[in-house]
């Protein structure tokens, strides 16, 4: 279920919490994906999101791995 | 005092037996105008100016976010000028590695990459190769040492954006030399000390040499007959300020910039916001963030008010708008124009790009008056006879200022012969890499 949040509507489970919009502030539009938790922003392009609707599950879940980028220790 | 005006026989140089053909084209109180008509110079201008000095390409506030990009031009050359995520600004040469198609079509975007739409070939916005389809037919991943093209020397001065095609050469700061203070004071006139050129550009395609532009733009001798129609009907002052009466001087700044140096007339005045053809009572606003912003300099800098710089080869400051002038061909070039916005400044940017509509718009008043000239000289200039462009306007009558600049009268044709001086110095330099 989403709420009303400054930073656009809220995506979150007990893992995670994150908002989203639509950032229109550069010369195209783009997604704007912010931490909830840590306050941590990324802007993601069109050619960025369609890439990542291509990626294959395996690769997604590489991502996943808590060690592949914040806790690489 | 009776003067007897030089004819230009009897200023021309001394020309040597074999000398390069530019010393007998451009002579001191003359210009031959086959200059302005003959395809190989223009050809030749391309490879000893447009793609050797720095050239104007945009400013930083057109990219503001990281992955913004804009399409450019730097003479014939398709430019993407971009920003990548550390917020560095790049000017990348618009063509595929692979096959060397046009990569962006878009004349402007925010992306992290660009993908070529014929083979798919994917670039980082600074220009490195990040991959391609089917890697296998090239032995894999990362196999290829191959990127966008780029402008080989990219530098800003106060966010104004240069490139140069030359991989060596002067810095930036060495060729702008006394044009940097015109800058300077243009962004002095800002609250913040910054200007942002992203009102928008316009476009204005036009049908005549570029260096009839750049000779144009400080020839204080053609407001009062060029511009009547403007000045009449806004009932504006400018057009006094060109006069033989005026203490406004045109300066040549060096290395082919000029000025009409209008604060002589302004001080005289000392009216504050008089050069924006207002006062402070009607801007309060501003005037206010200016006396905050400077102290007891506001006054001055209100008083003074924006330069009327021609910075060569290509960018015009004319006070409330900024000019970016490409070359096309030998009888076309475009007039990019837009209006300045300075930072912190709100109250008098809406103005900026209203009265920027109403002189360099579509229905504009003012560059649509100049464009005919332009066009009118270029088709002048394709007729046989007389053969010569008289510059010998003012030059009984320059002096020396106490910066040891040359200056001549507002309506004298000394930035010309400035103008003419630099672009003859880069012209005879040495062709280098260049086999005729």
């Amino acid at each position: 279920m989403t709420e009303i949040h400054p930073a656009g509507q809220v995506i979150e489970s007990e893992f995670a919490s994150v908002a989203v919009k639509l950032d229109e502030t550069g010369n195209s539009v783009r997604l704007r994906v912010e931490d909830l938790r840590t306050g941590r922003v990324r802007f993601l392009d069109a050619l960025e999101l369609e890439s990542l609707v291509w990626l294959a599950d395996g690769h997604l879940t590489q991502l996943l791995d808590p060690s592949h980028e914040r806790w690489r220790g | 005092m009776t003067a007897v005006v030089p004819s230009p026989s009897d200023v021309e140089v001394e020309v040597r037996e074999g000398g390069s053909r530019y010393d007998r084209l451009i002579q001191p109180a003359r210009v031959h105008g086959t200059l302005y008509t003959d395809p190989s110079i223009f050809a030749e201008e391309l490879r000893k100016i447009w793609h050797k000095t720095w050239v104007f390409v945009g400013h930083e506030s057109e990219v503001p976010q990281p992955n913004d990009y804009v399409r450019k031009q730097l003479a014939d050359q398709d430019v993407v000028m971009t920003r990548d995520k550390e917020g560095e600004v790049h000017l990348l040469i618009n063509r595929c590695a692979h096959r060397g198609l046009q990569v962006c079509d878009d004349k402007a975007g925010n992306s992290s990459s660009f993908r070529c739409p014929y083979h798919g070939w994917t670039y980082r916005n600074t220009g490195e190769l990040l991959g391609y389809p089917y890697n296998k037919g090239y032995g894999g991943k990362n196999k290829l040492e191959l990127g966008m093209g780029k402008v080989a020397r990219v530098a800003s001065y106060q966010g104004f954006v240069f490139g140069s095609l030359a991989a060596e050469g002067q810095s930036l700061e060495d060729h702008l030399g006394a044009a940097k203070g015109e800058i300077d004071r243009l962004v002095g006139l800002s609250p913040e000390g910054k200007v942002s050129l992203d009102a928008g550009w316009l476009r204005h395609k036009t049908r005549s040499n570029w260096k009839f532009l750049a000779e144009n733009e400080t020839d204080g001798y053609h407001p009062q007959f060029v511009h009547g129609s403007i000045f009449g009907v806004t009932g504006s002052p400018i057009g006094a300020l060109y006069s033989d009466n005026s203490t406004a001087v045109t300066r040549n700044l060096g290395d082919g910039h000029s000025e009409n140096d209008l604060r002589p007339e302004f001080r005289g005045f000392a009216e504050p916001m008089r050069w924006f053809g207002t006062t402070p009572e009607r801007v309060s606003n501003y005037v206010e963030a200016m006396n905050e912003a400077y102290g007891e300099d506001a006054e001055r800098r209100m008083i003074e008010g924006a330069p009327h710089v021609m910075i060569f080869p290509n960018l015009f400051i004319a006070e409330i708008q900024v000019f970016n002038i490409q070359p096309v061909a030998v009888g076309e070039c475009v007039q990019y124009a837009t209006a300045v916005q300075f930072d912190g400044g709100r109250e008098l940017n809406q103005r900026m790009v209203s009265q920027s509509i109403g002189s360099v718009g579509p229905a504009g008043m003012l560059l649509a008056d100049d464009t005919e000239m332009y066009e009118r000289n270029q088709r002048g200039v394709e007729m046989a006879d007389p053969e010569w462009l008289d510059v010998r306007r003012g030059l009984l009558r320059e002096s020396v200022d106490e910066n040891g600049f040359t200056i001549g009268s507002a309506t004298d044709e000394t930035g010309m012969r400035g103008f003419w001086n630099h672009y003859k110095s880069l012209m005879t330099a040495p062709d280098e890499g260049h086999e005729d």
